[in-house]
């Protein structure tokens, strides 16, 4: 169990920066899951944890010890690689006990502390078998065992579920979730797959460009994104483009592609008339109904609005939810519906879609979020 | 790269125990047995007639040539010679190739094509001019010697060719490409974050290198020894080049039934006799190897 802290962390290859001036810290014991796209610098800042990497710049700590150049073996973390990356002369047992070999655990102990680690990831008939013959949700317990086995003070994961398939997948976040819970060892967990990071993480740091762009409870960060990026990456979204029509008292209110003017209480806004906005409609924010079962019905031009009259365009099954496209003077919105809800849309239907203006989220045009925090 | 990817395919062939590709060895078995067995029939005749004192034989069946190779000391002390060259030349030949192949494994870019490419080229130089050209480089007012004195290492020459040191070299020199290709391609197939997980679980660099790459290259380094000591075992061009009369392989010795003292009966026996004695051997290397491959009780 330790603390970590990275301070200002660069790492170049030649022209290419992978990580840029990064500042993390991770609480001891805590599960943090470093999230962000493909090429964000992730898992680079994961292996310059672990030792594999060596910074350009920027220094690496430790339970408050400063290890930035220390080699892997000399550092007391762990790594289950996304290949899991088993030896494959040895067996399950022996690879389990690698670690403690090297630590210069003797012969008996160390078989017994492997078989004891084998039974905590539920592997233990498997000890004498060649790693080459099992499945992929095997070979990654065992590599699970294999790092946990030394008792490091951090663990460090580099995608390890993303080679198998969902179901798998979700089962192993559970267990993932309750071993961390058993051997209360600082897990930094990266992923590219935000339901994954949602489902594990004690806190999540999303990633961009090699910087961390915002930290927090899943949450937190969910309800609360600071800049488009985010909101992006976090989940499926409406963006519609605008600019500032006026600036009011608790917000602004926003000229949208709808051809509407749309009211946001995005508290004390840094904005100014005509400056270009992104708002974001979530799918889930959105009520819908049939346009003759609501009253009023069109849209009142010049005069900020809560509700959207348009035609559904286009419906796509998606498995236990319906996803419905409408289209409002051009633009195209969308939102979902469990399979089997009480009403049910089709291709030409008129809906008036609402929303409560405190669940938009406005963002500048250069993706930083309006009024964050000054509610 | 073309040269990387024949050795991955090299390497997958020797790893793998296939044989579904019997077909595609037909016309291989063919000429084999064209040119391999049916004169190996005509050796195995050969051995079994009579010394003559006109002509190289005498035709008929006895066993005399056998008794005669094996009762002679001289012909022990060229066996053993052979055999202390195999050794040492393999030796050598193979640790060399096993480091060579893990740093063209971890070079990228230029210095991978430059560090393959160097290891083909001697390939397309016969034998002969090879070994010859090690001569002006050992001999006593070669290059080497011109250097050595030159920076005052040594005041008189040293007789690195003709002798040992200049046979070991040689022949070293011949067999490395080979040990070379056999272990690279084994490891070209090597999974660089298995060597990343043993330094991340606390092993040190030398001793990632014997936990994980040694055991991955070991199919390719059986291969590389058995060439290698079968090649070294039997050598005549280096020997006959580069070493002094002390240097005499039972190659040469054959050679010399064969062509001068024209005792064919004696050059066949003594040809057959070491090709038995090598096949045990190099079956024995084989056994060695494959069984330390299977040792996953070593925890």
């Amino acid at each position: 169990m330790a603390s970590v802290t990275l301070s200002d962390l660069r790492k170049e290859y030649g022209d290419l920066t992978a990580v840029d001036g990064l500042d993390l810290d991770v609480d001891d014991g805590e599960l943090l899951c470093l999230l962000g796209p493909s090429g964000c610098g992730k898992s680079t800042t994961l292996r310059m944890l672990g030792g594999l990497e060596t910074p350009t710049d920027g220094d690496v700590h430790i339970d408050g010890e400063p290890v930035t150049d220390q080699p892997p073996y000399e550092r007391n973390t762990s790594m289950v690689f996304q290949s899991w990356a088993l030896f494959p002369h040895k067996s399950v047992l022996e690879n389990v006990a690698f670690g403690l070999k090297m630590d210069g655990v003797g012969s008996d102990e160390r078989e017994e502390r492997a078989r004891e680690m084998l039974e905590v990831v539920e592997m233990s008939e498997f000890a004498e078998s060649d790693p080459e013959d099992l499945s992929g949700g095997q070979k990654q317990r065992v590599a699970l065992a294999r790092s946990l086995a030394i008792e490091p003070d951090v663990l460090l994961l580099d995608e390890p579920l993303s080679n198998l398939d969902k179901r798998l997948r979700e089962q192993m976040q559970l267990e993932l979730r309750n071993i961390h819970d058993a051997v209360e060892t600082t897990f930094v967990h990266v992923t590219h797959d935000q339901n994954e990071a949602f489902t594990l993480a004690d806190s999540i740091a999303i990633m961009n460009n090699g910087q961390i762009e915002q930290i927090g409870a899943p949450r937190e960060v969910y309800d609360d994104p600071v800049s488009l990026f985010i909101e992006e990456f976090l989940g499926d979204t409406n963006l519609v483009d605008a600019t500032v029509a006026s600036v009011t008292d608790d917000g602004v209110v926003a000229d949208t592609a709808f051809d509407a003017e749309i009211e946001v209480p995005t508290g004390d806004a840094a904005v100014a008339e005509d400056d270009a906005l992104t708002l974001s409609f979530r799918p889930e924010e959105l009520d819908v109904a049939r346009a003759s079962d609501a009253d009023g019905g069109a849209t009142v031009e010049s005069e900020p609005t809560t509700a959207l009259t348009g035609d559904i365009t286009d419906v796509l099954y998606r498995g236990s939810s319906v996803r419905f496209y409408v289209d409002i003077a051009g633009e195209s919105l969308f939102f979902e519906q469990s399979v089997g809800a009480d009403t049910e849309f089709s291709v030409g239907d008129t809906v008036e879609v609402s929303w409560h203006p405190s669940d938009l989220l406005a963002f500048t045009g250069d993706g930083e979020r309006v009024g964050r925090g000054g509610e | 790269m073309a040269t990387e990817s024949m050795f991955a395919w090299l390497g997958r062939r020797i790893k793998s125990q296939d044989t579904g590709s019997v077909m595609l060895v037909a016309p291989l078995a063919a000429f084999e047995l064209l040119f391999f067995v049916v004169p190996f029939l005509i050796l195995v005749r050969m051995s079994l007639n009579e010394s003559a004192q006109a002509g190289p034989y005498e035709s008929g069946l006895t066993l005399d040539a056998y008794r005669s190779v094996l009762d002679s000391g001289l012909y022990h002390d060229l066996v053993f010679f052979s055999f202390k060259l195999g050794v040492i030349a393999t030796t050598i030949a193979v640790l060399l190739a096993l480091f060579y192949s893990y740093a063209a494994y971890r070079a990228t870019g230029f210095r991978k094509s430059l560090l393959l490419f160097s290891i083909i080229l001697p390939l397309l130089t016969t034998l002969v001019v090879k070994t010859y050209a090690w001569r002006p480089l050992l001999a006593p007012n070669g290059v080497l010697n011109d250097v050595l004195m030159g920076i005052g290492l040594t005041s008189s020459p040293i007789q690195f060719a003709p002798g040992m040191f200049g046979t070991v070299v040689g022949q070293v020199y011949i067999v490395f490409p080979y040990a070379v290709l056999a272990i690279y391609s084994v490891l070209s197939t090597m999974d660089w974050d298995t060597v990343e997980a043993a330094r991340d679980l606390g092993a040190s660099r030398p001793r990632s290198f014997l936990e994980v790459v040694v055991p991955e290259a070991l199919p390719g380094i059986a291969v590389a020894t058995v060439v290698s000591f079968a090649w070294s075992v039997g050598a005549y061009a280096a020997p006959s080049q580069l070493g002094s009369g002390q240097q005499t392989t039972f190659a040469m010795e054959i050679e010399n039934l064969m062509l001068t003292a024209f005792d064919w009966p004696a050059g066949a026996a003594f040809s057959l006799l070491m090709l038995g004695g090598m096949l045990v051997v190099s079956l024995a290397i084989m056994r060695l190897f494959t069984g330390s491959i299977g040792g996953v009780q070593d925890v």
